[in-house]
């Protein structure tokens, strides 16, 4: 206390002369409107660049809120798109829930590979935020895999990345329909099987999910043919299509959850007896 | 009260009134109004408080500022005078030479001149540009200082000395 007031003394003249200098700038803005305006436009030129600084800090701070809250916007959009990709079989099903029975949860990647023949991810959520086995996951262009199993806190997914898996897919505005299984090299590089050699696709073509299973919803662009060749002898085409983005490099993703899953499922197995 | 305060009062209202009543009225060149009551600034004695002479300086810039109707550019730059006048000193009359006590009291000549000039220019250049308070008027400020200043300081000249040195 006594330091401060030891400094004020000593300080005294600069002080009195700022004091008396704002109570100058005070009378003068008071006086005159042309006065106020150009210091208003000072201060607020001042303010604003200090804030301009000290929001780029606060910003950096965060970042990480920031990216949650995207996060979540991404998982609403993503469900938005998907719903208006959801094929319009009924009139009477617009803004019901069964036009897009499937419930997102945005979810992060903590593992992640593709050196095996069958890669397995883990995520760092589990039971308790609501994913269940058996549930589809996607990325913001594409699908990632199957969750295999749930703890608590975290679940496993069965990679797109995993030569048994085998994943029911379309073609954009064509009609044919096939399954899609890795080659087992390059992560993005994958194998179209049993399509008929009369149908018609074409290079380039956009791959889709084909929606007949309860994993994935209809309609999820995630690739495109990049070789298209006739085997003659068994009467099937040879597709080899890429995807857009590479599984392996992935760190967020959405986990997307059938409301219908046991209705499917039960209708499944009585089919199977 | 002791004279030298009551003196000061004494030089205080009579500068200002003068100001006011007869120098604010004399639109020499239809622009130029000398500021005299700077004289008080300058003849308050150089070894007295400074805080003291701060307020002071405030007071007779807002003084003239009530009475002529212009804000707060006179205090302003009054004020901002006053609070420079110790460094004007020093670098006018030197910091090794004994500092004089008071303007009166010196003799030397080129000294107080310079010391003058620098006073009464910095005070107008304030003045004019917390008139103007723009930098697209910087050639008018420029002007009114430097003719203002002229026609300040040949009257602050005949005014001091009329005033006895102080011992």
């Amino acid at each position: 206390m006594q330091r401060i007031i030891n400094a004020l003394v000593q300080f005294r003249n600069p002080i009195i002369y700022l004091f008396l200098m704002g109570i100058s700038l005070f009378f003068l803005s008071s006086r005159s409107s042309f006065h106020q305006n150009k210091l208003e436009k000072f201060s607020l030129y001042f303010s604003s660049s200090l804030y301009d600084f000290s929001n780029s800090i606060d910003q950096y701070f965060n970042l990480k809120e920031k990216n949650q809250l995207l996060i979540e916007e991404n998982s609403r959009l993503k469900s938005i798109a998907l719903k208006a990709n959801a094929p319009f079989l009924y009139d009477s099903f617009m803004g019901k829930s069964k036009r897009f029975p499937f419930k997102i949860i945005n979810v992060n990647i903590i593992k992640n590979s593709f050196l095996n023949q069958r890669n397995y991810i883990l995520i760092d959520q589990g039971s308790e935020d609501g994913i269940q086995p058996e549930t589809g996951v996607i990325t913001s262009n594409g699908i990632l895999g199957i969750v295999k199993s749930v703890t608590k806190n975290h679940a496993s997914i069965i990679s797109i990345l995993h030569q048994d898996l085998k994943i029911n897919v379309r073609f954009k505005n064509r009609t044919a329909f096939g399954s899609m299984v890795w080659k087992g090299l390059d992560p993005v590089e994958f194998r179209i099987d049993d399509i008929v050699s009369s149908s018609n696709i074409e290079l380039g073509d956009t791959i889709v999910t084909g929606g007949m299973s309860s994993f994935f919803p209809f309609g999820i662009p995630f690739g495109t043919i990049t070789e298209l060749d006739k085997d003659s002898d068994s009467g099937y085409f040879i597709v080899t299509a890429k995807l857009f983005q590479n599984p392996a490099q992935t760190y967020n993703a959405y986990v997307i959850d059938n409301n219908f899953k046991e209705e499917i499922e039960l209708l499944n197995k009585e089919e199977r007896k | 009260m002791n004279p030298i305060n009551l003196k000061s009062l004494a030089l205080f209202v009579l500068i200002v009134l003068a100001q006011v009543l007869i120098f604010n009225q004399m639109n020499l060149f239809g622009f130029i109004n000398p500021m005299i009551y700077l004289l008080f600034l300058i003849l308050y004695r150089f070894d007295q408080n400074q805080t003291l002479f701060i307020f002071m300086g405030f007071l007779t810039g807002y003084m003239i500022d009530i009475m002529s109707q212009t804000g707060g550019a006179h205090a302003i730059a009054s004020l901002s005078v006053s609070y420079l006048r110790p460094f004007i000193i020093r670098n006018t009359f030197g910091i090794t030479a004994e500092l004089p006590k008071s303007f009166n009291s010196d003799l030397r000549t080129l000294n107080k001149s310079i010391f003058l000039v620098s006073f009464v220019f910095v005070h107008h250049l304030i003045y004019f540009f917390v008139l103007y308070f723009s930098w697209d008027a910087i050639l008018l400020i420029l002007k009114g200082t430097f003719l203002t200043t002229l026609f300040s300081l040949i009257l602050i000249l005949i005014l001091t000395s009329f005033s006895r040195p102080t011992k």
